[in-house]
């Protein structure tokens, strides 16, 4: 990334105030990512990696009556492009998407199972693999 | 398009100043419905001088305990502003370019914590 | 009745679950070299660890949530990365040291080589973490632990110079030249590392969930930390009371559990020396048991997997997964021949290195009214909070280059 001198911070009294809109509003990076997800039950089952977005017709002109809406949330290696840097394809990306999302606060609230969803193959994986396998895997500790 | 794609662009006014970078998106919950939840439509990029991302995003939530931490925080981050999708000339390649006369508005959150006028 | 056996029992599984093989070692060490002048650093690090862990747990109380999963919605995923892979090595240095620790316990008891105890303590560690409740394995654990109160005893049973101990414990640096002053600052980070290892707040908070804790059970978690840390303190301060007796006027060096051990020999002969190797085994292996947990709930919660000892081990398969298999990593770094004792003064000195990332964001979170509601910190806790963040950032900064300059303490 190219060097650019510090901008100029500019102070509140220089802003406009922030624009009236009647829904409830949201940041993606202080509300959505890196929060815990459970599911219809209560269960843990990911935290939001990353966001996908409908993508942008033309991104050297975009129409500004089509601002692009939130379609799913991610999980799994582009966790670690989120932060290292990178992309990985679009066929491995790990959606839940928005539709199953029921409530937002600290934690985000799906309205299905998790075991339903394609994103928690991993789990699913290693239960079937490996724990259920071990005596005592599926005997209830209380 | 996903958000890493946006997070830590740098952002250029129309004459070619640079502002600084993205470090937020800000959405509204009023796009397509659904049986749950609208989906969010994107609102504006929450753009920052410091080019790191936010960090706890003291400066919008207004939580201002523990006094020294959040003080520190809040000094260290000020200066982000909005800007709205209406005023987003181009996302081509890893930059993000805003129309002539583009508005900078505060980045507050309404109804988050205590707000400043 | 039953909610003063309830309260009871609660501070008696926290003295007996203060201490553990890092605890053991580092005090009798200290108590061997530089007597009690290092005391008051033990009751620095009990306020610490008081502090952070009532913290803690009002945090997992009013949130419903644990600590590490805070860590990330706070701080971000790279710094919560960072924390995760600096604390999870941590954890599996101190784990690695814990089942050292048992092993050494059962070899006093056995005689039998502490490498043929090692993959067997492991094996039980793991067996009590898949099948026993997650309340019965602390309480059985903390009681055991209180067989340590032997060392207490022993202290009085050993008659020593009271005025001279007192005046240990008040003299600044250390009164004996033959240790330089970087070797006493060493010890106390040391020592403060081992007092307030960051697993403990984890697995506090982690507990919390486990044990599903309301907002109504934090007066009664306040008493169990506020009596039960102090009294581990004090025992603490025993096993550097009784080598300091002991072990200093003769020069004895600790290099193994025998030495921690010969005091309360000297002092209560064989009944004693059995009771205390009791003490020794339960605590080092209540302490295996919550770094193992620990180890699993700090990646699960970073991560968002499905965690806790109350469900089914398929229900949350990766977690048992993560423990399982630092378990093996442990006792295969064993089985390399370390000494055990000196893996545990290792892993003390990167806890403390460690312990910034781990309380600055409980402390932040415990301040949001978003996730605590009315139970956000008071002031008080905030001055408290502040002024011991600002002791753990001396301790971190300071830890490698005493480190360096001591050759880890010898």
């Amino acid at each position: 990334m190219t060097r650019h001198r510090t901008p100029r911070r500019r102070r509140l009294d220089e802003l406009a105030p922030p624009p009236r809109i009647a829904a409830q509003e949201l940041d993606a990076q202080l509300d959505l990512l890196d929060r815990q997800v459970l599911d219809r039950d209560r269960v843990q089952t990911t935290t939001v990696d990353d966001i996908e977005l409908t993508d942008v017709a033309d991104p050297a002109n975009p129409d500004p009556a089509r601002p692009p809406e939130l379609t799913a949330l991610l999980t799994g290696p582009v966790l670690g492009t989120r932060i290292f840097g990178g992309r990985p394809p679009e066929s491995r990306f790990e959606r839940i998407p928005w539709t199953d999302v029921s409530e937002m606060g600290t934690v985000i609230r799906l309205g299905v199972a998790a075991d339903s969803l394609d994103a928690t193959w991993a789990e699913r994986w290693v239960r079937d693999r490996i724990i259920a396998r071990i005596p005592g895997g599926t005997h209830d500790p209380q | 398009m996903i958000l890493s794609d946006l997070l830590r662009r740098p952002v250029f006014a129309a004459d070619g100043e640079y502002l600084g970078v993205v470090v937020d998106a800000r959405f509204a919950l009023d796009g397509t419905r659904h049986q749950l939840l609208n989906s969010p439509r994107l609102v504006g990029l929450i753009v920052s001088p410091i080019s790191r991302t936010s960090f706890m995003g003291y400066e919008r939530t207004g939580v201002r305990a523990p006094a020294l931490i959040a003080a520190w925080f809040r000094r260290r981050e000020r200066g982000s502003f909005l800007v709205l999708w209406e005023d987003v000339a181009s996302l081509k390649g890893t930059t993000v370019e805003l129309r002539s006369r583009a508005t900078l508005h505060s980045p507050r959150l309404a109804g988050d914590g205590r707000v400043e006028g | 009745m039953k909610g003063i056996l309830a309260v009871a029992l609660g501070v008696l599984t926290a003295i007996g679950g203060f201490l553990d093989i890092g605890d053991l070692v580092v005090n009798s060490v200290v108590g061997s070299r530089f007597g009690l002048t290092l005391v008051w650093v033990v009751v620095v690090g009990v306020i610490g660890i008081c502090v952070f862990a009532q913290m803690s747990g009002r945090v997992a109380a009013a949130s419903g949530r644990a600590t590490f999963e805070i860590i990330r919605e706070r701080l971000g995923a790279r710094m919560a990365l960072a924390n995760l892979g600096a604390s999870f090595l941590i954890n599996l240095l101190t784990l690695t040291a814990e089942i050292g620790g048992i092993a050494l316990a059962l070899q006093l008891a056995t005689s039998i080589e502490p490498t043929l105890w090692m993959p067997v303590a492991a094996f039980a560690v793991w067996l009590v973490i898949w099948r026993v409740k997650f309340s019965i394995m602390e309480n059985v654990t903390g009681l055991l632990g209180l067989t340590l109160v032997m060392f207490a005893v022993a202290v009085f049973l050993l008659h020593p110079n009271w005025l001279d101990l007192g005046a240990q414990i008040l003299q600044q640096p250390s009164p004996h030249s033959a240790e330089s002053p970087a070797t006493y600052w060493y010890y106390a980070v040391a020592l403060f590392g081992a007092a307030m290892t960051p697993y403990e707040v984890f697995f506090f908070s982690s507990g919390a969930i486990e044990e599903k804790w309301k907002p109504k059970d934090l007066a009664q978690s306040r008493l169990n930390v506020l009596v039960g840390f102090p009294l581990g303190g004090v025992l603490s301060i025993a096993i550097a009371a009784c080598a300091t007796i002991v072990l200093l006027p003769k020069g004895i060096a600790v290099d193994s559990l025998y030495e921690t051990a010969l005091p309360i020999a000297q002092a209560a002969g064989k009944i004693g020396l059995i009771v205390v190797i009791l003490g020794f085994v339960a605590a080092t292996f209540g302490a295996a048991l919550e770094v193992t947990l620990s180890s699993g709930y700090t990646l699960a919660q970073f991560f968002g997997w499905p965690w806790g000892k109350y469900r089914k081990p398929a229900q949350a398969a990766r977690f048992h997964l993560v423990m399982i298999v630092s378990l093996i990593v442990g006792v295969g770094i064993l089985m390399t021949g370390v000494d055990p004792v000196e893996v545990t003064e290792v892993s003390v000195v990167f806890s403390s290195i460690a312990l910034p990332l781990t309380y600055l964001p409980i402390l932040i979170v415990a301040n949001d009214p978003r996730y605590m509601g009315k139970l956000v910190n008071g002031r008080v806790t905030n001055f408290f909070g502040l002024v011991f963040l600002a002791i753990i950032l001396v301790a971190s900064i300071a830890a490698i280059p005493l480190m360096i300059i001591t050759g880890a303490g010898s």
